[in-house]
């Protein structure tokens, strides 16, 4: 083996970890990025050594991305998650050229090329408008788990019109609603919808070219995904593990380097 | 760093960081202080006038506070800034203040800015918006009402002579800053982006004689600049309205770019164009400042009925500095709330796609709390040139 290679992804919400050999995953780790992004950097490669059976001597390069990289002090190089997450989705799909992905502080739109090259990219406002956060708030509002949303969204019947994508107007305008008596699975599909549609509009303005992937923590519902399909009118796609596509970037990269 | 090196450049950073001191001595001098904004002001017949005009910078670090109970956020950021600081009596020094009809924030906040501050002296000058023959005959008569205004104002009667001996030192100071834009053409450039832009802000603050004694002497330093202290990297251009707080420049070239062209209010687009001498200096100044100055808030006809065409004639300075200094990527920067830029996004982009120049948009507040945002997107940016 010519040696193993780490990308780890310091997000604002979670931290994810990728162990790569020969173009591979060997083994991946998530954890919640809690306060201290230091010991959780170190955690993560902790953990994905002694889940790998590695030992540092294999790993010959590490890349680190995400809100907080820097933490990642044992990091060979840094890139930003926008670079990341372009390599990641072009590596689980080669014939993506719209990749958008769905994070806890942002969302973001990248317009790639057939060799996985970034050739536009557009990033959502400051507020939480577009991002993954307002779907932890509609778990916390119906007291559900986040890991829930998905299915019984699409039990929905009689979805709700949702007027905001933002998560601080979201949590009031679904409290106005609950109190009118609107079933849980008609407001989720309701705010599954708003989402998908600050998306889909943050991806045309970068201009949408299929295939079109959904990728990152917010990719892991499947209320959204179908909501996207729904208002995009294409086939989305959804790697496995979307929320490991950007430690999966860093680690790609971190191969490219070390065999350059 | 020799002696004077270090005297020219502390000079600067010193009226950069304490902009309007050298106003404030020449205030005390019983120097008239005449306040503005925007480009379109004619400081010719300022100059001309006896007075000195004085470009108001707003400050990213202060946080717009008593601005904001006359002027309403829908008042671009940047040009609340500015009031915000007026009203805090940052430019308590300040005579008048001159307003021209250049976009909604400053024609529609005219009264405001006038009774808020209550200056001796206010102009709202009226600066049509298309380019044709009655608009400049208008802008003509426009001018010669401000000059007769101001000379009320001065004590003095602005004659055709002081005009043309103003309009001669700013033709000066314009040759000059070019001379200082020639430096950005090597690579790597002899100047950083952020070394100019504060000689440039601070050049502004100055009367124009003073500003070019400052240009001749950071120039003669800058001569003796054998190696760049810069590296080369990619060659950055910005586009959009005024940036006149350094940070961003400065976040650019501290991740890695260096930005060598722009086409800003406080660059290109004000400092370069020239005024024809010779003839009328009112019609002359008419056409530099509604012709020349190259900003969207005028609208400039297509009489192609083409989009490309239309483009190009709108944005073809942006194509020809782009090329003048090898710029490898572009970032656009618009305030919010900025109706002339922000009304004119997709056209922009349109054109930097049609020259194949890489671009960035970023829209942001006037504030440095934004920094950390921009930071990302302009390194995932400059990972994107490579």
């Amino acid at each position: 083996m010519a040696g193993c290679v780490i990308g780890i992804d310091i997000g604002s919400a979670s931290s994810k970890g990728v162990v790569f050999c020969d173009q591979k995953i060997l083994g991946s780790y998530v954890i919640p990025s809690g306060g201290n992004y230091k010991l959780t950097a170190d955690k993560v490669r902790e953990e994905l050594l002694s889940r790998t059976g590695l030992s540092l001597r294999d790993i010959v390069y590490t890349v680190a991305t995400g809100y907080s990289a820097k933490a990642v002090t044992f990091a060979d190089d840094l890139r930003t998650d926008i670079s990341c997450h372009s390599k990641g989705a072009f590596y689980c799909f080669p014939s993506a050229r719209t990749v958008v992905d769905v994070g806890d502080l942002h969302s973001k739109v990248f317009r790639i090329d057939d060799k996985g090259g970034q050739l536009k990219f557009l990033l959502s406002g400051k507020c939480a408008g577009g991002s993954a956060r307002v779907l932890k708030v509609i778990a916390r509002v119906l007291q559900l788990k986040v890991e829930e949303l998905g299915a019984l969204s699409l039990k929905s019947r009689k979805r709700v019109d949702f007027n905001t994508g933002c998560a601080v107007f979201a949590e009031s305008e679904a409290v106005g609603r609950i109190a009118e008596g609107v079933a849980k699975e008609d407001l989720l599909a309701g705010i599954h919808r708003a989402l998908a549609a600050q998306l889909y509009s943050l991806a045309e303005r970068v201009g949408i070219k299929e295939d079109f992937a959904l990728v990152g923590g917010g990719a892991r519902d499947a209320g959204l995904i179908k909501a996207m399909e729904e208002i995009t009118n294409l086939d989305i796609f959804v790697p496995a593990e979307p929320h490991l596509t950007a430690a999966l970037g860093a680690a790609i990269i971190a191969e490219e380097i070390s065999n350059a | 760093m020799n002696e004077k090196n270090s005297d020219i450049f502390s000079r600067i950073e010193s009226y950069y960081s304490d902009y309007g001191q050298r106003a404030k001595e020449l205030k005390n001098e019983g120097k008239k202080i005449i306040g503005y904004v925007c480009s379109f002001i004619p400081l010719e017949i300022i100059t001309a006038a006896g007075c000195v005009p004085f470009r108001m910078r707003g400050d990213i670090h202060e946080p717009i506070t008593k601005g904001n109970i006359n002027l309403e956020t829908i008042a671009c950021p940047f040009y609340r800034s500015c009031f915000d600081l007026s009203v805090k009596g940052r430019y308590d020094f300040l005579d008048g203040s001159i307003v021209a009809h250049a976009c909604d924030s400053m024609a529609r906040t005219y009264a405001v800015w006038k009774y808020t501050l209550d200056l001796p002296y206010s102009h709202f000058v009226n600066l049509p918006h298309t380019l044709s023959k009655s608009s400049m005959e208008f802008f003509n008569e426009e001018l010669n009402t401000f000059r007769k205004s101001l000379g009320g104002f001065a004590g003095k009667e602005i004659s055709d002579d002081d005009l043309a001996e103003a309009i001669g030192l700013y033709n000066e100071n314009r040759d000059k800053v070019k001379a200082l834009y020639e430096l950005r053409k090597p690579d790597p450039p002899i100047i950083s982006g952020t070394e100019l832009t504060k000689i440039l802000t601070v050049g502004a603050s100055l009367p124009v004689a003073e500003a070019n004694q400052l240009f001749d002497e950071v120039l003669e330093e800058l001569g003796k600049r054998k190696e760049s202290p810069l590296k080369k990297v990619r060659r950055i251009m910005i586009d959009g309205a005024c940036v006149d707080n350094i940070e961003l420049v400065k976040l650019i070239e501290d991740l890695g770019g260096n930005v060598v062209i722009d086409t800003l209010c406080n660059g290109t687009r004000d400092n370069l164009p020239h005024t024809d001498i010779g003839g009328d200096p009112v019609s002359a100044l008419a056409d530099r400042y509604l012709n020349k100055i190259n900003c969207p808030r005028t609208y400039r006809e297509n009489k192609e009925q083409d989009l490309h065409k239309d483009l190009e004639s709108r944005f073809g300075d942006i194509g020809f500095y782009a090329r003048e200094f090898k710029a490898d990527g572009a970032i656009l920067y618009v305030y919010k709330y900025c109706d002339p830029f922000g009304f004119e996004v997709p056209a922009r982009k349109a054109y930097f796609d049609s020259i194949k120049l890489p671009l960035l948009y970023l829209e942001d507040e006037y504030s440095a709390g934004t920094i950390g945002q921009l930071k990302t997107r302009i390194q995932a940016f400059l990972e994107m040139l490579g």
